[in-house]
């Protein structure tokens, strides 16, 4: 029991985070700081991960975080790349002002 | 405000036969810290910051309660440390989301990174810890600050007021409340089903103890048996894992270059720079139209 409460108190942490980053991905209009709650999210993610491969002593959680970091960090790439040409487009950083795309 | 949190402290701790964690207290968290988040986000309301921040107080001290009143068994060793690295952590990600600069949000978030490294070590996971430092504080994050810059809008050094200079889009945050409730709703969902659900989750997996938790030359050996077991059983994903790294770095190239003019043509105030994709007029791969002349039968190599 000892354990596993701080299991779960690892994996409340976790959970916070991502909806945390969730949360400024809905409500934010800056696209910069979207994909930056994009990465706030994938930390929740890392932090659930390596909780759980503690606690059940199998190394394919601290695996899965490296993989993590490779998509995060290609993504990060395309996204800064997409958001200086759109930048460059409209001269705006507001993800409004694509809103012609919605449909 | 005590007598409350006493109380709450008091039906948590001792009603403990059937939940873990009350329902209802969990509700209250979740209320507490959605209303809190909703004034704090950026706003044309500027006078409510006061008013979140006391929220977001009282919210952390209601999970400070909740935690510390389940938490009578956190093995002492690491049990402080938890507790500030996931404060520092929280604290910097609600900044990240509610500060109205990107840069200072770019900033706190490298705290958080610094925050969840913290947390990695306390799980024995040296390795991973440092990689975050690494990939994310030093690579991510500096390719978010420099792109930041690029398109910061230039700012008049007379006005010294502390939101001077930003685009409204920054200032008005879209659908707060809406995103708290349902953002906040998911976080009770989770923390009830972490929590509430630890009888059924313990019953499953066999409770581990100090000896079983982590082999010997595992925990002295973190850094090593993770090197072991990504080259021996996830060889083919490590390798993927570089080729789409290269992918991605070639894509971001093509897609972020720009269309440089011509030396001759420099100089001339007239010319523009067009700033769109330089794609070959034809398939003949000898067409590729050099930057900065208007004729498509120019090659970059000429033969003669």
């Amino acid at each position: 029991m000892q354990n596993i409460l701080v299991l779960q108190h690892y994996l409340a942490i976790g959970a916070i985070m991502f909806v945390i980053g969730l949360i400024g991905f809905v409500t934010r209009r800056n696209l910069i700081v979207i994909f930056l709650c994009t990465e706030l999210m994938f930390q929740g993610v890392a932090i659930n991960l390596i909780a759980f491969s503690r606690y059940t002593g199998n190394l394919a959680g601290q695996a899965f975080v490296i993989f993590v970091l490779v998509i995060a960090a290609s993504e990060a790439s395309l996204a800064l790349g997409l958001v200086v040409l759109l930048f460059r487009t409209k001269n705006t950083l507001d993800a409004d002002a694509w809103r012609d795309l919605k449909w | 405000m005590l007598g409350i949190v006493s109380t709450l402290a008091d039906s948590v701790g001792s009603g403990s036969a059937d939940y873990l964690v009350k329902p209802m207290t969990i509700l209250l968290l979740c209320a507490v810290g959605g209303l809190g988040t909703v004034f704090l986000l950026p706003g044309p309301k500027q006078s409510a910051k006061l008013g979140g921040a006391m929220l977001m107080i009282a919210g952390l001290l209601l999970s400070l309660v909740v935690f510390f009143a389940t938490a009578g068994h956190v093995d002492s060793d690491t049990g402080p440390y938890f507790w500030i690295f996931s404060a520092i952590a929280i604290f910097g990600a609600v900044r990240v989301i509610t500060h109205p600069r990107p840069v200072y949000s770019a900033l706190y978030f490298v705290l958080t990174v610094f925050a969840s490294a913290g947390l990695f070590i306390l799980m024995y996971a040296e390795f991973m810890a440092a990689a975050l430092v690494l990939i994310y504080a030093g690579a991510i994050l500096i390719t978010y600050v420099f792109v930041i810059m690029l398109a910061a809008s230039a700012q008049s050094p007379n006005d010294r007021s502390p939101l001077a200079g930003l685009a409204e889009c920054d200032l008005v945050s879209r659908e707060p409340f809406m995103a708290a409730c349902v953002g906040f709703a998911l976080m009770g969902v989770l923390l009830f089903v972490i929590f509430d659900k630890a009888d059924q989750f313990s019953a499953q997996i066999p409770v581990p103890t100090a000896a079983s938790l982590m082999p010997e030359e595992t925990v002295h050996g973190s850094t090593q048996s993770i090197g072991q077991y990504l080259f021996q059983s996830q060889m083919v994903n490590l390798e993927l894992a570089g080729l789409i790294l290269t992918v991605a770095m070639v894509g971001a190239i093509v897609i972020a270059r720009r269309k440089v003019t011509d030396i001759d043509q420099r100089f001339e105030p007239s010319v523009e720079t067009i700033s769109s994709n330089a794609t070959p007029v034809n398939d003949d791969p000898h067409s590729i139209p050099v930057y900065g002349t208007t004729n498509p039968r120019q090659k970059s190599f000429p033969e003669h």
